[in-house]
């Protein structure tokens, strides 16, 4: 049996247990510098094109902010907060809303907007 | 025909907002792990095979699945804590979806531990998001913990599958060995390929410290595009002997880093204006990066491949304690650490020096302000007699400390 256990390299009074990276770290509230800002910089650009989509009604502008809501969340890590990606998909799907509740014209594609 | 483009591009529009690539990408996880079932009584024996010779020799043999695992099952009992959920960590069962705790039960005591569950619940991999999922095992000679991380590529949305196809690059596996402070002797040691040699001699606090120059590692018989970052010749070669080596060499396009280091410290920290406060926490640790064969069409057969390299870990995880520098070597070692030391502290000094004349000035403000606050003539005669009294033992202290340090 001593043999055994000598060549049996698992020690069950020696279990650590698992420390979350992200509690961890006392100093940023937000995840380790350098793992993955895309959700975060996905969440900026969708508000950014959502406000334009509704201050200047262009309609492209917010299709894309749905657009960037969605990939900022797929890019969102399991612990993040919901409250944040909720609240960009209510605003860029505002966006289109008022957009063409205020004019339902068909949309106009960038590309033909300058001709 | 406004209508009819606006519909196709709707449609369009649509199947590409969410591509949740997770058919893709389960299918391989459910195929990578299901495989691993079939090799149940397979996984110790190439263990054994494989095994460094020296270790225990005569105990290897009768380590057969079965011994070990009725063994493991009795020494269990013998603790304290005989829960049903500890035994059920002995026969995995078959129907857990995640087979790469597995292998790692057969090493470790827990296997998949999420930090608020009982031990041994099996929680299994957590998935940290989309493309990451992380095992943290622990419970063996030798080290702390491990924590293995799955970074697969994101083929989660579009515009990621997109980027994803502009660059070469593959699923990894990074596994972070942490080890006991008196298991491992003390160096920094970094196995490479190229590109991730220099971004790692940038990042990594520990290897742009001690590591200053990157050396081809054809010197060891690996591949040219491997390069070695290394504090200790010897330790480099104490760690590249002859095993770690071969396999290396048989997978060359998988090994992405070897990292070996007892000043671990992760990489650096957005720098804020000022210096660092303290020197970060540094903890004795092993680390690899393992590319998924394929390029990032991973098949199930290719996960066999990849069996070795982790036996690698655990390997080196068990040599460390073997790899132990010489005197000289050791030297060496201490008076780097004592240098990098040094230097933080004449680093801090400067700021903590600053720090305290700024306190001294408030202070002296705050006396001043006081004394012309106070309306009786008297007492504010008498507040700057002594204020000034202590001024000039201060200059006097001064002066003194000025001729002390000529």
């Amino acid at each position: 049996m001593s043999t055994v256990n000598s060549s049996d390299p698992r020690r069950p009074a020696r279990v650590t247990r698992y420390k979350s990276p992200l509690a961890v770290n006392p100093n940023s509230s937000a995840p380790v510098p350098g793992e993955d800002p895309t959700a975060d910089y996905m969440n900026v650009l969708g508000m950014i094109f959502s406000m334009v989509g509704l201050m200047m009604r262009v309609k492209w502008c917010a299709w894309v902010a749905i657009m960037c809501s969605c990939v900022s969340f797929a890019n969102s890590r399991i612990n993040d907060d919901t409250k944040q990606i909720l609240s960009s998909f209510m605003l860029s799907i505002s966006a289109v809303v008022m957009s063409y509740l205020q004019n339902p014209e068909p949309m106009k594609l960038p590309w033909e907007m300058l001709s | 025909m406004a209508d009819a483009r606006l519909k196709t591009l709707l449609v369009l529009l649509v199947l590409s907002l969410y591509v949740r690539a997770s058919k893709y990408q389960a299918e391989t996880e459910d195929n990578d792990f299901a495989d691993f079932e079939e090799f149940d009584d397979d996984f110790e024996r190439p263990y054994q095979g494989e095994s460094p010779a020296d270790g225990g020799g005569a105990a290897e043999p009768e380590r057969a699945a079965d011994v070990g695992r009725a063994a493991a099952a009795a020494d269990r009992e013998q603790q304290h804590d005989g829960d049903d959920d500890d035994d059920a960590l002995v026969e995995v069962p078959v129907h857990r979806s995640t087979n790469w705790d597995k292998f790692y039960v057969e090493m470790l005591m827990i296997a998949g531990d999420d930090g608020k569950a009982e031990p041994g619940s099996g929680a299994g991999l957590l998935k940290e998001s989309e493309n990451m999922y992380t095992l943290w095992c622990s419970g063996r000679v030798c080290c702390e913990g491990m924590l293995v991380q799955l970074k697969f590529l994101k083929r989660q949305d579009l515009v990621s599958v997109i980027s994803t196809m502009m660059k070469a690059a593959s699923d990894q596996v990074e596994i972070r060995v942490t080890m006991n402070a008196e298991e491992m002797d003390t160096f920094v040691f970094c196995l490479a390929n190229k590109k991730s040699a220099a971004r790692l001699a940038k990042e990594m606090t520990d290897i742009s410290t001690y590591c200053p120059e990157r050396k081809s590692a054809e010197r060891f018989g690996l591949p040219a595009h491997f390069s070695v970052l290394s504090e200790i010749h010897e330790a480099a070669a104490a760690v590249l002997d002859a095993r770690v080596v071969a396999v290396v060499n048989k997978y060359p396009e998988l090994v992405e880093y070897i990292h070996v280091s007892d000043q671990y410290s992760g990489p650096k920290q957005q720098l804020d204006d000022q210096a660092p406060v303290e020197l970060p926490k540094v903890k004795p640790t092993l680390a690899f990066c393992f590319n998924l064969p394929g390029r990032g069409r991973l098949q199930p057969a290719d996960v066999e491949t990849v069996r070795p390299l982790m036996q690698l870990v655990l390997y080196m995880v068990d040599r460390m304690k073997r790899c132990k520098l010489g005197r000289e070597g050791r030297l060496k070692a201490e008076k780097n650490r004592l240098r990098v030391q040094e230097i933080f502290l004449k680093q801090t000094h400067q700021s903590r020096a600053e720090k305290a004349q700024a306190k001294r000035e408030e202070k002296r403000r705050l006396e001043k302000e006081r004394i012309l606050e106070e309306e009786d003539p008297e007492k504010q005669r008498r507040l700057e007699e002594k204020n000034e009294k202590r001024e000039a033992k201060r200059r006097a202290q001064m002066r003194q400390m000025k001729v002390k340090a000529l």
